[in-house]
């Protein structure tokens, strides 16, 4: 108990140090970095603009209204938002990389736990937090644009959400980056290609769709899990008669074979070693 | 185990303790013959190789002690092992009383490591975001922080980089700053591998400096490992060297010298005016008998009492170095002839009443057989070259 008090503290501290330093990369040259942040959200919002062109085209998509569908792409713009800031860093959110460059091994003479080390290294909530604050706004305007009121505790609704929807994504880029402790070569990349494959597909609704695709969008490859399932859920409207928890049990049912397989693909890691060690500015 | 058992295990006066270790690697073998493509997929060749075979040394608190070998030897894998960066397949390590698997949170407030070619430091921000990074992760003390960046800025010189970029840093300045972030936590024990690869000679002498005076003073226990065996000579007083995953050798620089036979080097410069005289046996011959090439080209010398008894001190007949007995000529250019003998066979008073004997000598100088070349004979035996 005292142990993880202790953690606390210090995760809380470093996330100030990260938080720190990533100010101080963003000051080096404010112009750059502000237009930086303007580029990233422009792109994230041309992204999300092309569904919300055609859900107002035809008027909605599968039985969402074209500002249900706006609230969803809200709701992916602001996961890919707190994924970046949170994890995008570092190669914390990508970490095959980090395992297949042999870089776990700076990670070892550090006196802190690894996911202690995990968790706040990758934290950039200025220079990253730019899809949190464009998806935040998409989000409260397609809301206005429906024109639900909506209860106080439904942000607390939202939050958890959004955290499901980040332990569903960590956990499966983890799940895939542990090939990376076996096969560093082949699957050195292999998180961001999982990652990113999600992310675009999650921006289209499933609503509408054959079953046995939605089925399998939500059980075995659950990309519907990461906006459309959480979107219908917060506005009241859940699909396939599935209880509000589902992405929850998913997230447990896929984070615990991942923490299992990472931690062995760990022990092999220090077990062989690496011989790809990519050395000058290892966090890249 | 409980962590009093280890400590009992490991004495205070030990700093690293590594007990039969073994650790082996695969290596995976292919042919680029076509007709193995099947076999190669699947039941891929795979070679083992010992990095480690059943080594065992101690390293005491306070030592400043120099790991050594070839390439491909078991340095770098020693250092991994003793940070906890790998896992041995056999055996036991202790560090600081601790294991590196087990200990791993603790042991790192207490051991600092150095790797040449990586850097802790944060590329995109200057030397001083990383110290600073340096103090929150290892939760240093701020007093404590603040006198040792004050030593270390003062002892590396390092106030003129403080504010620069890590990115724009020149090799030299990098390793220095590196040097400095893996002390600013006061480590009791340091594991440097290859820490002046690539620094140039300024660099390499101040970091030598600064280490000789970090053990002299702050009685850190130092493990270094290098392939300049000059370098390792003048940092530590210990050497330990490894090949083939055994430890071949631990002692001193000086008993290492003398395990390949007390070798002495004699540098002879003659008068350039000096002719040839008549005297017994060719140069040439005399120095090819000695093992050198007969393309030696020091002029011929007069050789007072040469050919008075076999063994006596020759003379060259034409183009030849003198030569001594029980001395190797080694080369001779422009005058200067340089000799290669055994101290434990030959007493110097021997080899310098026969150089004494030769007309013309106008210089001698006496020195220790050069580290390296000695290392490189130790190379060539374990190898059985």
């Amino acid at each position: 108990m005292a142990d993880n008090r202790m953690n606390l503290k210090r995760l809380i501290g470093l996330y100030a140090l990260y938080g720190k330093m990533d100010l101080a990369r963003f000051l080096k040259d404010t112009k750059y970095a502000l237009l930086g942040i303007l580029a990233d959200t422009i792109s994230n919002l041309a992204a999300v603009g092309g569904v919300f062109l055609l859900a107002w085209k035809f008027d909605g998509v599968g039985g969402m209204s074209k500002y249900e569908v706006l609230f969803m792409l809200g709701y992916c713009t602001l996961v890919t938002g707190l994924f970046t800031t949170f994890c995008a860093s570092e190669n914390v959110g990508h970490i095959s990389r980090r395992i297949g460059r042999g870089q776990l091994d700076h990670m070892m003479i550090q006196p802190l736990p690894l996911p202690v080390q995990l968790m706040a290294e990758g934290f950039i909530p200025f220079s990253g937090s730019s899809n949190v604050w464009s998806g935040g706004a998409v989000l409260l305007f397609s809301i206005h644009m429906m024109g639900i009121v909506l209860p106080w505790w439904w942000v607390f609704s939202l939050v958890l959400n959004l955290f499901i929807t980040l332990t569903i994504i960590l956990s499966q880029s983890y799940l895939y980056s542990s090939a990376a402790f076996y096969a560093p070569v082949a699957a050195e990349e292999i998180s961001s290609i999982v990652i990113d494959m999600q992310g675009n597909l999650s921006q289209y609704p499933l609503s509408g769709m054959p079953l046995g695709l939605q089925v399998s969008l939500l059980g075995i490859f659950p990309t519907g899990l990461l906006a459309w399932f959480p979107t219908l859920a917060l506005l009241g409207k859940l699909p396939l008669h599935l209880p509000y928890l589902f992405p929850a049990i998913m997230a447990v049912v896929i984070f615990i074979p991942t923490q299992f397989i990472f931690r062995k693909g760990l022990k092999h890691y220090v077990e062989t070693g690496s011989n790809r060690y990519m050395s000058q500015g290892f966090r890249r | 185990m409980l962590k009093q058992d280890q400590i009992d295990i490991c004495p205070r006066d030990s700093a690293v303790r590594i007990q039969h270790v073994t650790k082996t690697y695969e290596q995976w073998q292919r042919s680029n013959e076509g007709r193995n493509i099947i076999r190669n997929l699947i039941k891929p060749d795979k070679r083992i190789i010992t990095a480690l075979d059943d080594v065992s040394f101690e390293i005491s608190r306070g030592e400043f002690a120099a790991y050594a070998g070839p390439n491909g030897a078991g340095k770098s894998t020693t250092m991994k092992l003793l940070s906890g960066m790998l896992l041995p397949n056999a055996g036991n390590i202790t560090v600081l009383g601790m294991s590196p698997q087990k200990d791993r949170i603790t042991l790192m407030n207490h051991l600092g490591v150095m790797f040449g070619n990586r850097t802790e430091l944060w590329w995109d921000h200057p030397v001083i975001q990383s110290f600073e990074w340096k103090r929150v992760v290892w939760n240093i003390p701020k007093s404590s922080y603040n006198r040792m960046l004050d030593m270390v800025v003062e002892l590396l010189d390092l106030q003129s980089i403080l504010h620069t970029f890590v990115r724009e840093l020149s090799l030299g300045q990098r390793m220095k700053a590196d040097l400095a972030l893996m002390l600013l936590h006061e480590p009791d024990l340091i594991l440097l591998d290859e820490p002046t690869i690539g620094l140039d000679v300024l660099a390499k002498r101040q970091m030598i400096r600064f280490l000789k005076e970090l053990n002299r003073e702050k009685h850190t226990t130092i493990l270094v490992t290098s392939h300049d065996m000059d370098d390792l000579e003048e940092m530590a007083r210990r050497i330990l060297m490894i090949s083939s995953g055994q430890i071949a050798f631990d002692g001193t620089f000086e008993e290492l010298r003398k395990s390949a036979g007390s070798l002495c080097r004699i540098e002879v410069t003659l008068d350039s005016g000096e002719s040839a005289g008549s005297g017994v046996g060719s140069g040439v011959d005399s120095a090819s008998a000695a093992g050198v090439d007969a393309d030696v080209s020091c002029g011929a010398r007069a050789v007072s009492g040469a050919g008075t008894a076999a063994g006596a001190l020759s003379r060259e007949s034409g183009a030849g170095a003198p030569v001594i007995p029980q001395a190797k000529l080694l080369s001779s250019t422009d005058n200067v002839c340089e000799y290669e003998f055994d101290q434990a066979v030959t007493p110097i008073t021997s080899v310098l009443s026969e150089i004494s004997r030769i007309n013309g000598v106008i210089d001698v100088e006496i020195r220790k057989t050069p580290i390296e070349e000695v290392i490189t004979e130790l190379y060539i035996k374990w190898r059985g070259v």
